[in-house]
């Protein structure tokens, strides 16, 4: 028998304590449904010390991502208000690994979704969306894991920034994206690259949470998936996100 | 510096190459290291001996090598040149022969079409934009005569920057319509996203990539004028053709191109 509990309060405390731990799968690996548990556990102890739950967010939602660790499916990680970051502001490396940021699209939910929706209903739940930056920190040693690693650890999820919010009826399918570090051109793509459009992505969320017994809720923040490959954080960058149509999300790395 | 008769044996090879559809060897060894003018010196003496011959006219320009990538793996730190001619274009859609092909790749880009000579010393961004009649998302498939493409910097400029064929989306956009640096774009081949970017991946933007070009040409000789078209380079990673690909690519408020290519 899998001992969920301790394997959630192992992944709870690596991240509480921005620690890295050795691989799950090292010694025995996880099921997708064994992993989700103890990720469901290991946010019940977060939950347990007043953080609170404000949305989700999906990984794997490139073709090359999910061919990388070996899965046909995207993936979801809870966001807690403690992961949210000021835009603007500064991000301390002390409170995670080894952070890596990315670029993003962002929903908010207005009306409740879950299950098995169209693309026509999961655009009719949404009340904003918004130029997203995601600091994935994977938990283990050197960033590898296997499908059940990450997914225990919340889908490597630890922090988020939102920038302006913009009302639903642009076209955000095929979005321009230019993530700069100290105004340096990183990475460049387009929010295309997140399933081919990102609201196949929200469809995929809504379908993840109610097979979790959950549902967005208003108010909840979607994070869409990363558009470009993620790069690694250090202290004294200046972070920028430029989406087209869409403005900017900046914050800058210190110590 | 590159012996003369060298360089017109390079010309030769290649031109053999081109004359056969059969890749050949590179033509590196033929010029010194890294000897870009000697290599621009090939690529003028069969673009002359192209124009000399009556069955091929000029179109335009194409720019390569603007992605840093592609820069940093050839070693060099500026983009290359090559001269287009009007049959390698296309019809959006239209079925491409393979025998026009040689070892395709397809990358999508921005063409701008030039109204009013860019000629003088100190051409700047303001004559630039002023200069160009529109804007039409454009799919360029680039090819190589040097076989398995392997290729130095030297190879690929000589080779007239590894020019193919390409495709004009019909679609005709004015330069400040829209963000030449934030607009998206994703290529598909037979539906699938294979190749995603903005304008930002080339140069900055494509806009900085064009202003390269009309600067080395004015210089050069063969000034850009009214009716060039420019192929300003890659705005994302370039993706293989195989025969009875359809590419299909969309630029972020300027519209979409395809190029389908023959089955045999």
């Amino acid at each position: 028998m899998t001992d969920i509990a301790k394997l959630a309060e192992i992944v709870d405390e690596a991240a509480r304590t921005a620690t890295e731990i050795p691989q799950f799968s090292d010694t025995k690996p996880l099921s997708v449904d064994e992993a989700y548990a103890v990720q469901a556990q290991s946010i019940q102890r977060r939950y347990a010390r007043g953080e609170r739950r404000v949305g989700i967010k999906m990984g794997l939602t490139s073709r090359a991502k999910q061919l990388q660790v070996g899965v046909d499916d995207v993936l979801w990680g809870r966001l807690t208000d403690a992961m949210r970051e000021e835009e603007g502001g500064e991000v301390s490396m002390a409170k995670y690994v080894h952070p890596r940021v990315e670029p993003e699209i962002a929903f908010l939910i207005g009306k409740p979704l879950s299950g098995n929706v169209s693309a026509l209903e999961a655009m009719a739940a949404v009340q904003a969306v918004a130029p997203a930056l995601e600091i994935i920190d994977s938990r283990y040693k050197a960033f590898k894991f296997d499908v059940g690693d990450v997914i225990a650890d919340n889908s490597s999820s630890s922090g988020f920034i939102i920038g302006n919010w913009h009302a639903p009826d642009i076209d955000i399918s095929n979005l321009g994206m230019i993530l700069s570090i100290n105004g340096v051109a990183g990475e460049i793509g387009s929010t295309a690259a997140i399933l081919g459009h990102p609201v196949r992505s929200l469809v995929s969320a809504a379908r993840m949470v109610a097979s979790a017994g959950e549902t967005l809720n208003p108010g909840d923040i979607v994070l869409a998936g990363g558009a470009t490959a993620a790069i690694p954080m250090a202290a004294g960058q200046a972070v920028t996100l430029d989406v087209q149509n869409m403005g900017t999300v900046a914050f800058n790395v210190v110590e | 510096m590159t012996d003369q008769s060298k360089i017109h044996e390079a010309a030769d090879r290649l031109w053999q190459a081109w004359e056969t559809g059969v890749p050949g060897a590179p033509i590196r060894d033929l010029l010194a290291e890294g000897d870009v003018d000697a290599a621009y010196a090939v690529q003028e003496i069969n673009t002359k001996r192209w124009l000399g011959g009556e069955e091929r006219i000029l179109s335009g320009r194409k720019i390569g090598l603007t992605s840093k990538a592609v820069q940093n793996q050839l070693g060099v730190g500026q983009p290359d040149y090559g001269m287009l001619f009007a049959d390698m274009e296309y019809m959006d859609g239209e079925e491409i022969p393979l025998s026009r092909l040689h070892q395709p790749k397809v990358e999508a880009e921005i063409a701008y079409v030039i109204a009013a000579p860019l000629t003088g010393q100190h051409i700047t961004m303001v004559d630039l934009m002023a200069s160009i009649g529109y804007v039409v998302p454009a799919l360029e498939i680039v090819g190589s005569r040097v076989a398995g493409w392997d290729i130095r910097i030297t190879d690929t400029i000589a080779d007239n920057a590894s020019s193919g064929v390409y495709v004009l989306g019909q679609s005709p956009k004015r330069v400040g319509d829209f963000d030449q640096r934030m607009c998206g774009m994703v290529m598909t081949r037979n539906n699938q996203p294979v190749s995603v970017g903005a304008g930002a991946a080339c140069m900055g933007s494509p806009l900085n990539a064009t202003l390269w070009l009309a600067r080395t040409m004015a210089k050069a000789g063969r000034a850009l004028g009214p009716g060039d078209v420019v192929l300003s380079g890659a705005l994302g990673p370039m993706v293989p053709a195989n025969p009875g690909d359809v590419f299909e690519a969309r630029i972020n408020c300027l519209g979409s191109v395809r190029a389908a290519f023959a089955k045999e």
